[in-house]
């Protein structure tokens, strides 16, 4: 035991406020390690601010020429997109993004907030013991996995009903929604399990079934929390890149049916950036901008919603 | 030297061995496409120009020897269950446009046609371009896979799935289609018969002399042939007999 630890220790005993007035007492040793330690963390705060910073700047630097020299509407809204034509239209690129997005969310919301109702209200402890790290477990599955399992074992089942080879955006619904089902569970049992247990008792009180208290009170009360966690899956879900790329079929043009192939942002961007060059190259960091804003865009409106809702619950 | 991408690869690592082999040699290996591998070859700015098509009728009166390298031939693959056997030329180039969208138009039974394509990285993809489909675009509708694997399992199991892989890796799982007639093979590339094929070339103004000499000659051996060669996926020039 060092002298300074021998000091803190004593200053540990001391009866009373022990505020930075009394810090002072202690040894220069403890203070430099202390005053180390307070800057390593800042420190690493402001990597991560800095690593956003940077790659916004980058992005931004290399992708911004794409919109002055395509023209913001013919790269926005034009229909073809072919690096040798030198076509560099992201309509369909962002149609199927979205496409993919929705349903992907149509699919995988109810799926996650049954399993989140079912792990905060109904699940016996043993049963959630089961299911819950299941569910965390889901999400820990590498993308490339859930690409290879969508390829192999989901696609030929699709190719078997549409007569097609099973690419497009009914694959990557499937496999999607399977994908943000973690995200949208976890987070929407915290807002579940946050709402206080005498209003639950209290409507079982009146009489109301287990279904009636979780559909008539628990997730209407938790209905913030909930639209936060979709919010959230919803960025997963446009961000979302190789297993998409595995399972689309990659084709840049508005397909013409839900087993169609088609691209999203995030696929066309990892198919063409090994070989892309000059404006095709800027045009990829063009899209990059767009995906860039839509997550910032998410996020900003969790934080909304968020602000929103203390500010009801503050009045 | 300098020309085709496509040779480029092989080229390098030829060139590397070659140093090993020779430290006292250097060969210095650029790629610029065929068309300014053969100018500047003619132009006399390199010893070798290559090329991934045959000469131009307007280049060849440059007075350019042809030292064939190696074969490229790629494979137009179907399901094994797909009745078809055999397509012409130009019925591939319809199909890969996208204008045939169903078998019963090739005489085979009622199921859509699944395109399968390659990225445009691909070079398959530019050749295929280049030897069957000419000016005419691809069907932008075609699934892209990334790899030559992909593209022959997904067609392995999709019944109505038609794509191109290299001849090098076509196996049972699938069917590879004659084209105009003939069928794919090491023995119907060799004679030069099978339609979607291609020599790669060297170049010279007169025959090789010198360090181009001894450098084709390497390229030419064996050693590079089974192994470089055929690693790229491409056949050896000799390819008529073995494997």
């Amino acid at each position: 035991m060092t002298d300074g630890d021998r000091r803190a220790l004593k200053l540990a005993e001391e009866p009373g406020p022990r505020a930075s007035g009394t810090l002072q007492r202690v040894s220069k040793r403890t203070y430099l390690k202390e005053f180390a330690l307070k800057n390593l963390f800042l420190l690493c705060a402001f990597v991560a601010v800095m690593g956003v910073f940077l790659i916004f700047a980058f992005v931004g630097l290399r992708g911004w020429p794409a919109f002055a020299e395509i023209g913001v509407w013919r790269f926005l809204a034009g229909r073809e997109w072919s690096a040798s034509g030198e076509q560099f239209g992201i309509f369909p690129l962002i149609y199927g993004s979205v496409v993919v997005m929705l349903g992907a969310l149509a699919l995988g919301t109810p799926l996650a907030v049954g399993t989140a109702v079912f792990l905060s209200e109904i699940a016996s402890p043993r049963a959630r013991s089961v299911v819950r790290p299941a569910v965390e477990l889901l999400a820990g599955i590498p993308s490339v996995i859930y690409g290879f399992f969508g390829l192999l074992i989901l696609r030929p089942v699709v190719a078997r009903f549409s007569d097609g080879l099973g690419f497009g955006a009914v694959t990557g619904w499937v496999i999607l929604a399977i994908m943000i089902v973690p995200t949208i569970a976890t987070l929407s049992e915290d807002a579940l399990r946050s709402i206080p247990g005498g209003i639950r008792e209290a409507s079982y009180a009146m009489g109301a079934t287990t279904w009636q208290t979780v559909y008539k009170v628990l997730v209407p009360a938790a209905k913030i929390g909930i639209i936060d966690a979709v919010i959230l899956g919803m960025g997963r879900a446009i961000g979302e890149t190789m297993a998409v790329l595995m399972v689309v079929g990659n084709a840049p043009v508005i397909p013409e049916s839900i087993t169609a192939p088609m691209a999203t942002l995030t696929t066309q961007i990892v198919m063409d950036m090994p070989y892309a060059a000059g404006l095709h190259r800027t045009a990829l960091f063009g899209m990059a901008i767009i995906l860039f804003g839509v997550s910032m865009a998410l996020v900003a409106l969790v934080r909304l919603i968020s602000r929103w809702q203390t500010s009801i619950k503050g009045a | 030297m300098t020309g085709s991408t496509t040779i480029l690869p092989i080229a390098e690592i030829a060139a590397e061995r070659f140093h090993e082999e020779f430290p006292e040699y250097t060969v210095l290996v650029s790629g610029l496409g065929s068309s300014a591998g053969i100018e500047s070859v003619a132009k006399g700015s390199s010893d070798i120009g290559t090329a991934s098509r045959d000469l131009k009728p307007e280049e060849e009166v440059l007075g350019l020897y042809d030292t064939p390298i190696a074969l490229d031939a790629i494979a137009v693959i179907v399901n094994p269950d797909n009745p078809i056997d055999t397509l012409s030329i130009e019925q591939v180039r319809a199909v890969f446009a996208g204008e045939i969208a169903n078998w019963a138009e090739l005489g085979g039974g009622d199921r859509a046609i699944g395109l399968v394509n390659r990225d445009e990285a691909s070079g398959t993809r530019e050749a295929f371009s280049n030897i069957v489909m000419g000016d005419v675009p691809y069907d932008m509708g075609a699934a892209v896979l990334p790899g030559t694997g992909q593209v022959r399992s997904v067609v392995a199991e999709a019944p109505g799935a038609i794509g191109y892989i290299s001849l090098g890796f076509v196996n049972d799982e699938v069917k590879a289609l004659a084209i105009d007639g003939v069928e794919p093979s090491i023995e119907s590339v060799a004679r030069g018969d099978y339609p979607v094929q291609r020599t790669l070339h060297f170049f010279t103004v007169g025959e090789p002399e010198g360090l181009a000499a001894r450098f084709a000659a390497w390229v030419l051996s064996d050693e590079i042939q089974e192994t470089v060669i055929r690693d790229a996926g491409f056949l050896p020039i000799g390819a008529g007999g073995g494997s």
